[in-house]
């Protein structure tokens, strides 16, 4: 049953936290998706497990059919092999779309194809991004499958994060710096600058 | 709300922009219902839906993604004329205020074309600056300069902007005879670090207190001279503050044909993982949970442990600058006001600091959709539709030199496979990303740094390999040296191809190449050449690359190919060395032009036709070696000779009025005449204006040729006739 898998690709769970992709029963490549389980986020595992569970129960069947093609890599979408150049990036994200644009689809699989149409737009924005591919990449390495919308959130998040990292690092750096300009002009300061200055200072003292 | 708290003089622009409700003064005691509702009145027919916020007018269009071809409204930034005017916003008005900015950016440089992304990517920065320091007491540089558009718009030249890089208008770049918020020229990069140190020694030495801010940029930090400049910084010690606008776009156009490029260098990634620097940030919080638990009596020794993890969770980058003797803050959010705006308050009120650098990272057209998906980030357009975001660009009937240029050296690599191309940076400018396209290891793209491109050419010489090393002509300057001394002295056949040689219109004096041709001709090894039509440029790629024992140079313009006829297969025909060619038999008047002054000078003797004069025209193709038969044949049959170059005193005249004198023909009946550049400095403009102010249209030529012939009444004739 579908319930059993963690991808967090089911639509409506809004999950913040990283957490095992397990082997679809659809095993197409069994070494692709080793359980990994983070260390930090333990109890966020339990929270996203009650979401998943009431999503998945909910939806299974709707969404089998779709998560069928979603455990494709965007490689598989694309049906390249993992190193290959923005050209045939290109050259294979051309032939897709034309195999199924809604337009040229035939009529009797219009849904399924245009899903996968659009999975395969969402695979060359991705890959055709060096920054994005890059970190595409380091995830697929480790065992993680994000849909590129479920990615953006995420990322969004990360950069709030980062942010807000980058925030505590030049506070700590601005307080450092003001500790430092207090022994800025001492006398052990032979730079040519705090001589500059405590000729200046000394002048202005005098006046 | 604290719009309403305005109280300083209002901005009533007197520009001559149309628009609607440009027209009607915009008072600061209006805001609120009543001007909302005289602008949707007005805006109606541009079909905006001014959303109704209780605090009045919103223009925050890029949050909305709406733009159009009328100016868009900007209530709050039309009341700042000067950064002084803003020293009363808060936080949330500066906010305001930079989405204005950015509005009003986008819809200038829509009509005029010109740097649009890397204005784009400062936009708050430079609000955030002239909020907290005080130009033009406190200097601020800007690297390069092309970034500056905000920084004019916000210290009085708003009202210019419609003239940016046009005859007689704003600059494209900063230029200190234009404002004094400009402190120093700038057009070639990496120069802002020295600038700034020299302002801050400067000030110590004449006791100022100012502040001295420097904004540079990743790719110019790829420089050597910046490096140079915080070395010294650092042993001074003097009180001044780097900013690091770092947004991963090393080289220019910032991609090659096939999408984005990632950026060239070491220092990038080191850059990268500064910001980046998630597993440290954990070692670091070990380390303050040990210095916590440490306490009172061990304070000190905390505070060593604590630099010491500060030390290790910099990165190896930050050491970099720490090293040099900079204290490195950051990374930084360059698109948050409220960040940059603490960080700069504080740093300018620590009383002693030294050489500061803040890391602060930014997005090259951020706020721009179409500029934010696009490769090349929109660094450079021509005028554009902001709707669209599509440029309008003429359609020519031929190509630009530069495209010539890239298709004839693929043209040479596909039968050589020892030839190689090297440039600085340019991959777009100089057409190498064709060639990179084509060849991808045999293109190699240095950063921006010249001198080690000409070294590192002549390395390659000393292999056996065919350098080819386009540098535009201006940026060649920086090189010098190298071409003297690691090249020409040792005869290393490294070949230059001398783009943007000559006037080059929009950009000015900064990028104007008028020199190459003195400064490389007069170097003894040096063979000297110069195309007259692309026809002539691919078999001058085809010479080069055939001249194997000695180095060689050909100088080209900025522009589109006259239309000749091109060589089968792209591949030239090398040229004899030191021969030129007659383009017209004629008598009495020779004119002996360089480059593409010779299509100047048919044009004047198609002028002159109809005068009864019939002119020989010639083509020098070579200035050094110089085809002395020719020389010697126009001279000797012919009362008068010019000679017609775009370049400066000390070039191609000079050389053949010095073989005239050594073979005794000025001793004759021969009058000589040299026409090139005059010795001033040529402002930007349209490249038909700068000619005309240079003196070397057709119509200034065929009026020299009357006047030596003593003809006056049609040499004034010919000049105020205008075509």
């Amino acid at each position: 049953m579908r319930c059993s898998s963690y991808g967090l690709i089911i639509p409506g769970s809004e999950s913040r936290f990283l957490t095992t992709t397990t082997t679809p029963t659809t095993n197409k490549k069994p070494d692709r998706f080793p359980r990994i389980y983070p260390t930090s986020v333990s109890f966020g595992s339990l929270k996203v497990k009650a979401k998943l569970n009431d999503a998945a129960g909910g939806t299974a069947t709707a969404t089998a059919v779709v998560d069928e093609s979603k455990e494709l890599s965007f490689y598989d979408l694309l049906g390249i092999p993992e190193s290959v150049s923005l050209v045939e990036i290109k050259q294979a994200y051309k032939q897709m779309a034309r195999k199924y644009h809604p337009d040229v689809s035939p009529p009797d699989r219009v849904e399924e194809y245009t899903q996968r149409f659009i999975r395969v737009q969402e695979a060359y924005e991705t890959l055709s991004d060096p920054g994005l591919r890059a970190l595409y990449d380091r995830d697929l390495s480790m065992g993680l499958h994000l849909a590129f919308s479920a990615r953006r959130r995420q990322q969004n998040d990360v950069d709030f994060q980062v942010r807000s990292e980058w925030r505590n690092r030049w506070q700590s750096q601005l307080s450092e710096l003001k500790r430092r300009s207090m022994n800025k002009d001492a006398g052990g300061n032979i730079s040519w600058a705090a001589r500059m200055r405590r000729k200046r200072d000394g002048l202005s003292q005098e006046l | 709300m604290a719009l309403s708290a305005f109280s300083f003089p209002t901005y009533v622009s007197k520009a001559t922009n149309s628009g609607p409700h440009k027209s009607s003064p915009v008072t600061s005691h209006f805001f609120g219902a009543a001007l909302f509702s005289h602008f949707s009145h007005k805006l109606d027919n541009h079909q905006i839906q001014l959303k109704k916020r209780p605090n009045g007018v919103c223009a925050s269009l890029s949050e909305r993604g709406e733009y159009h071809s009328q100016r868009p409204p900007t209530p709050l930034l039309d009341t700042i004329n000067y950064p002084i005017h803003m020293k009363n916003l808060s936080i949330r008005e500066l906010k305001q205020l930079a989405d204005e900015l950015r509005a009003d950016v986008i819809f200038n440089v829509s009509k005029t074309g010109g740097h649009l992304g890397s204005s784009l990517g400062v936009i708050e920065l430079t609000v955030a600056l002239h909020y907290v320091f005080n130009a033009p007491k406190d200097r601020i540089l800007w690297d390069v300069g092309h970034q500056t558009y905000p920084h004019k718009i916000l210290t009085g030249r708003r009202d210019k902007m419609h003239t940016m890089r046009q005859t007689d208008g704003l600059s494209g770049f900063t230029k200190r005879s234009e404002s004094e918020y400009d402190c120093f020229g700038t057009g070639h990069s990496s120069t802002s670090i020295s600038a700034g140190l020299g302002m801050a020694v400067g000030r110590d030495l004449k006791g100022r207190k100012n502040n001295v801010v420097a904004v540079i940029g990743d790719g110019a930090m790829t420089a050597g001279q910046a490096y140079e400049a915080m070395n010294n910084a650092g042993y001074l010690d003097s009180d001044m503050i780097v900013i690091l606008n770092d947004n991963k776009q090393v080289s220019l156009p910032t991609a090659t044909l096939d999408g984005p490029i990632p950026p060239v260098g070491a220092l990038s990634s080191a850059l990268s993982r500064l910001q980046s620097n998630r597993p440290l940030r954990e070692l670091r919080e070990v380390a303050k949970g040990v210095t916590k638990q440490i306490g009172g009596p061990m304070h000190e020794l905390a505070a060593k442990v604590d630099e010491y993890a500060r030390g290790m969770i910099s990165g190896s980058g930050s050491t970099l600058f720490e090293e040099l003797g900079l204290y490195y803050i950051g990374p930084v959010d360059g698109h948050n006001v409220d960040d940059l705006v603490a960080i700069l308050d504080e740093v300018k009120n620590t009383k002693t600091t030294g050489p500061v650098l803040i890391h602060v990272v930014t997005e090259k057209g951020r706020g721009y959709p179409y500029a934010e998906k696009a490769a090349d980030k929109y660094h450079g357009v021509a005028k554009f539709d902001p709707a669209t975001g599509k440029q309008f660009k003429s359609s020519a009937r031929t190509q630009s030199y530069t495209t010539y240029f890239a298709e004839a050296l693929i043209a040479e690599a596909e039968v050589d496979k020892d030839v190689v191309a090297i440039h600085a940076a340019m991959g777009g400018g100089t057409g190498l990303n064709l060639f990179l396209r084509r060849f991808p290891t045999r293109c190699f793209d240095v950063g921006i740094a010249e001198q080690h491109a000409v070294t590192f050419a002549a390395g390659l010489a000393c292999e056996g390999l065919k350098p080819f090393c386009a540098i535009y002509s201006s940026f060649m300057q920086r090189a010098y040296d190298q071409v003297v001394h690691d090249v020409d002295l040792q005869k290393l056949p490294v070949r230059f191809a001398m783009d943007r040689a000559g006037l080059v219109g929009a950009d000015g004096p900064t990028h104007c190449g008028s020199f190459d041709v003195t400064f490389m001709a007069c170097l003894p090894n040096m063979v000297v050449m110069a195309p007259s039509d692309e026809a002539e440029l691919f078999h001058m790629v085809a010479t080069a690359a055939a001249i194997d024992d000695r180095p060689s140079c050909f100088r080209y313009p900025r522009g589109n190919g006259i239309g000749v006829e091109l060589p089968p297969g792209n591949k030239g025909i090398p040229l004899e060395v030191g021969k030129g060619r007659i383009l017209i038999e004629g008598e009495r008047v020779a004119l002996l032009g360089y480059g593409t002054a010779v299509q100047s000078c048919l044009a004047a003797s198609a002028l002159l036709e109809s005068h009864g004069l019939r002119l020989t025209v010639a083509d020098a193709r070579f200035c050094k070696p110089l085809d002395h038969a020719l020389i010697r044949s126009l001279a000797k049959s012919h009362e008068v000779l010019i000679t017609v170059e775009e370049g400066s005193i000390g070039g191609f005249g000079s050389h053949v009025v010095q073989f005239l004198a050594l073979d005794g023909l000025l001793d004759g009946t021969v009058k000589w005449r040299p026409l090139v550049l005059p010795d001033r400095y040529i402002d930007h403009g349209s490249p038909a204006d700068q000619l005309a102010q240079a003196g070397l249209t057709p119509s200034h030529i065929a009026a020299t040729v009357f006047n030596i012939l003593g003809q006056t009444r049609e040499a004034l004739e010919i000049m105020s006739f205008k075509s």
